[in-house]
């Protein structure tokens, strides 16, 4: 049996288990997912609200503007779902529950983040999704194969980004006394997704394409469906570019936990 | 006299804020860089139009309004909801109810020195930073007077309705549903995300209605407008002060109608 | 001798950030890099045989969780070497953490939200335990505690004692060569402890399990432990059989006195003056000795080593002096023996650090 068949095999049964657990405490998930929809609603009102006022922002119209905001609503489904347990961790450091998870004979990283799937990211996706296909036809793209897999393609590579930058900020935690503060800020850095590149100057461009790489999350890989005549060479260069990220951020996680243990009780 | 412990609970909370180290200075650069997104998306948006001014606001008073509402929203911001909620389900509320001092004013001066060194430590900069980038355009006079006192007013009527929505947390789990809503709703009606003036008539009469626009939109207006008579500024400061009474008060209420819930459960 | 945990001569240092007291102090922290370095494991050795159930004993902040960290992987000793089942664990922490269980304080291991027989399940699979040791040491299990009924039961809504209970299963299910208890009856009710040492006792039987326990409390030490070992300081006190703890201070035992004939009559000070005054008499008889006393619900209680001074010898002298209505005469236990061996070693520091300055 594989190494990767094993952690599979028991990442599919914990989420199992998780979602199950999660559903029983009903109300609880509906008003979660009421507060993510709420959310994302209060963001297409602004963006109405904006472009009731202005024609378009830098050459993007309202609808391609939609279009990057339901793609990066998608593209950061997997982290909501998936990696929200980063959010805990700073508590379990501080308190040193974390000491539970370095006994067990299998990845650390992949131990805690398994234990939470975040079930309201799915009112998140919904809402990605819809709004997408909205904007998708009012902008009359066509629909073919080629470009439901380049979208699949860019959409992975997109949510790596993410997920990268809040493994990094969340692992702050093992190496300041209270960081509650940069993964809050950090995750502030994904309401910026939403917003094509070209607004900014190149000095930004850069910071945003190498150093905090958000325009990574929507703007990038999106050109691959709306601006297919003129696509950059970072585009195609996303997919290495985000596994490439994600590996940095998982080393900083895991030299962070092993870090963890040096502080004592 | 309840001063002397109202001033310790602010200084422990000041001290708190310190203890963070580098995240005060994260903090900070996380301002700068939405300052920097905000002054490039508004630009962006701006080039769009011909004469540069929408429904009575220029970029200069829209970048001033947003960039500040932020800087606002950080030093206001306690996330007292969800403070309330972990310690509602953790028990820890009962020691809060031991404490010789009334729930609602611990609360208050537990989070309130924080407030203050945020607001040394973000808002401040952010103010300077945003006046030198566009060249003093904040009316420096009497206003700031306004502001300091229109901002505390909006704080206690933040405080209030986080004391009001943290109570709802003894009936239901969901704390981090109640907090997104709340802050959601918060955020939007008091013009923090787009400014109210962008606002279409009847969904700004609607906000201007709700007390959640004496929250930032009050305190920024005195930093935004030029144009406001003294008449007006103490009208505003006044039907601040009518919410901060009645909120206050409802949120007093609602909690000692729902103390309950923990004698009777037993937290 | 089949030992399966080798320490030899162990320590760990920790760099620990200099905290600075009030205002001033919080925004000196914001910028200082101000560390003092702290030995939280001193030379620590010890070779540990399969089967046995160890005591690891000390006082909070002693070094014990340091130890135990460091023998599950988790640390990285700062010198010195340490095998576990012919391992070092944290050079490979998965493979050593398959072949060990770890309960560590109150801290549950299991999964929050789910029922205990899904735990039971997950862990079955991540320890890729085969379906037929799994069916037996549940059966194992269901033979040696009511645990079916918790099965069902998620562990958030579990009562500690249950929680601790399932901890425990859950530490024993991959069937591992060695496990480690971290306070384990800490908390809980007498018949809740007398139900986990029991279950400690046979699975330790049944699999002949390696046990490291370390606990403040003494009922789990005689229930339990056939060796000690006594950390303090970071400083090992005392390893050997629990006999020999008891003989190490064998020659100590407690004599008991009551000079009031009704107990309720007394009041604290006046009991505090009594043992007061029985202390200066017998001090200035019996000058060369250190004594302890005590007093208790009327009684009054002095710990002396019978083979330096005669036992007798003291009580005779005591009846010279006053009149006593009752005497009892006490085998040391397990509790004051470990408190004696911490009281010596601060005594013999002390007369150390006395013996420095005094050269200096």
């Amino acid at each position: 049996m594989s190494k990767l068949g094993f952690y599979l095999r028991i990442y599919g049964k914990i989420i199992v288990q998780d979602v199950k657990s999660k559903m029983s405490y009903r109300s609880d998930f509906i008003i979660s997912i009421i507060g993510i929809l709420l959310t994302d609603a209060s963001e297409l009102l602004a963006f109405y609200i904006t472009f009731l006022n202005f024609p378009s922002v830098c050459g993007w119209t309202y609808h391609e503007m939609l279009f990057l905001y339901g793609f990066s609503l998608i593209a950061l489904t997997p982290l909501q779902c998936l990696f929200d347990n980063n959010w805990n961790l700073r508590h379990y450091v501080y308190d040193g529950d974390f000491i539970k998870y370095c006994f067990r004979p299998i990845n650390i990283f992949f131990y805690f983040i398994s234990e939470d799937f975040d079930t309201k990211g799915i009112g998140q996706f919904l809402v990605g999704l819809g709004t997408l296909i909205y904007a998708w036809r009012k902008l009359g793209l066509s629909v073919s194969f080629i470009s439901i897999a380049l979208l699949v393609v860019a959409l992975f590579s997109a949510s790596l980004f993410m997920i990268a930058i809040m493994n990094i900020a969340a692992a702050t935690c093992f190496y300041l006394t209270n960081s509650g503060y940069v993964i809050g800020t950090m995750s502030k850095f994904r309401d910026y997704a939403k917003y094509p590149i070209t607004i900014f100057s190149t000095f930004f461009r850069l910071i945003f394409t190498f150093i905090i790489p958000i325009a990574f999350i929507a703007y990038y890989p999106s050109l691959v469906v709306l601006r297919p005549e003129n696509i950059p060479l970072l585009t195609w260069f996303s997919p290495v570019y985000g596994i490439f990220f994600f590996y940095i951020s998982y080393k900083v996680w895991m030299l962070g936990a092993s870090k963890y243990s040096g502080t004592g009780s | 006299m309840r001063v002397r412990a109202w001033f310790s609970l602010t200084r422990a909370s000041i001290m708190e804020f310190l203890q963070f180290r580098l995240s005060a200075l994260v903090m900070f650069l996380g301002n700068i860089i939405y300052l920097i997104v905000i002054y490039n998306l508004w630009k962006a948006i701006f080039a769009s139009v011909d004469n540069g001014i929408v429904n009575g606001m220029s970029f200069n008073d829209t970048m001033i309004y947003l960039v500040l509402a932020s800087a606002q929203f950080t030093f206001m911001e306690a996330y007292l909801v969800w403070e309330m909620g972990r310690s509602i389900q953790s028990g820890r509320i009962v020691l809060e109810l031991l404490k010789p001092i009334p729930i609602e004013q611990y609360k208050l001066f537990g989070i309130e020195g924080g407030n203050i060194a945020a607001f040394v430590v973000t808002f401040i900069p952010t103010f300077i930073i945003v006046q030198v980038i566009t060249k003093g355009a904040i009316p420096m006079g009497i206003n700031l007077v306004y502001y300091l006192v229109a901002a505390t007013l909006g704080m206690l009527i933040n405080f209030s309705i986080d004391f009001l929505i943290g109570t709802v947390c003894l009936y239901t789990e969901s704390t981090w549903g109640i907090n997104i809503m709340k802050q959601v709703v918060v955020l939007f009606l008091s013009g923090a995300v787009v400014p109210l003036a962008f606002f279409p008539d009847k969904l700004r009469a609607l906000a201007l209605f709700l007390p959640f626009q004496a929250i930032y939109n009050t305190p920024l207006t005195f930093l935004t407008s030029n144009e406001l008579t003294t008449m007006n500024s103490i009208k505003m400061l006044g039907v601040q002060a009518i919410w901060v009474v009645v909120l206050f008060v409802l949120a007093k209420l609602f909690w000692h109608l729902s103390e309950r819930v923990i004698t009777v459960n037993g937290g | 001798m089949n030992s399966v945990i080798e320490l030899k001569s162990v320590d760990k240092e920790f760099k620990v950030l200099n905290r600075h007291e009030g205002l001033k102090g919080s925004f000196r922290d914001l910028f200082s890099r101000d560390y003092k370095i702290v030995e939280a494991v001193k030379n620590v050795s010890m070779t540990i045989e399969a089967g046995t159930i160890v005591g690891y004993l000390g006082p909070n902040g002693a070094g014990k969780s340091t130890t135990i960290k460091m023998m599950t992987g988790v640390l990285q000793p700062t010198r010195g070497e340490i095998l576990v089942n012919g391992r070092v664990p944290y050079k490979n922490r998965t493979s050593n953490a398959q072949n060990i269980g770890v309960v560590f304080g109150q801290r549950s291991q299991l999964w929050w939200s789910l029922p205990l027989i899904e735990s039971f399940k997950l862990l079955k699979d991540i320890y890729k335990i085969s379906d037929k040791d799994y069916k037996d040491m549940l059966a194992l299990y269901e033979s040696l505690v009511d645990i079916k009924e918790l099965y069902s039961k998620p562990v958030r809504q579990m009562s500690l004692g249950q929680r601790t209970l399932s901890d425990i299963l859950a530490a024993f299910l991959h069937n591992p060569p060695i496990v480690f208890l971290d306070e384990p009856t800490i908390g809980l009710d007498v018949s809740m402890k007398a139900k986990i040492r029991d279950l400690i006792k046979a699975l330790n039987k049944e699999k002949n399990t390696t046990v490291i326990l370390t606990t403040h409390d003494m009922g789990d030490v005689d229930a339990l432990c056939e060796r000690i070992i006594i950390i303090d300081k970071g400083t090992m006190l005392y390893d050997n059989d629990i006999e020999h703890l008891r003989n190490f201070f064998g020659a100590y035992r407690t004599l008991k006195i009551r000079t009031n004939k009704n107990t309720e009559v007394v009041s604290e000070e006046e009991a505090n003056e009594q043992l007061e005054i029985i202390k200066s008499k017998v001090a200035s008889k019996f000058p060369d000795n250190d004594f302890i006393y005590g007093t208790e619900e009327g009684w009054y209680s002095i710990l002396l080593d019978d083979s330096k001074i005669h036992l007798m010898k003291v009580l005779s002298f005591l009846q010279e002096q006053m009149t006593i209505y009752d005497v009892r005469l006490e085998e040391i236990s397990t509790e004051s023996v470990i408190k004696k061996i911490y009281e010596d070693s601060e005594r013999m520091k002390k007369q150390e650090k006395a013996e420095v300055s005094h050269e200096s």
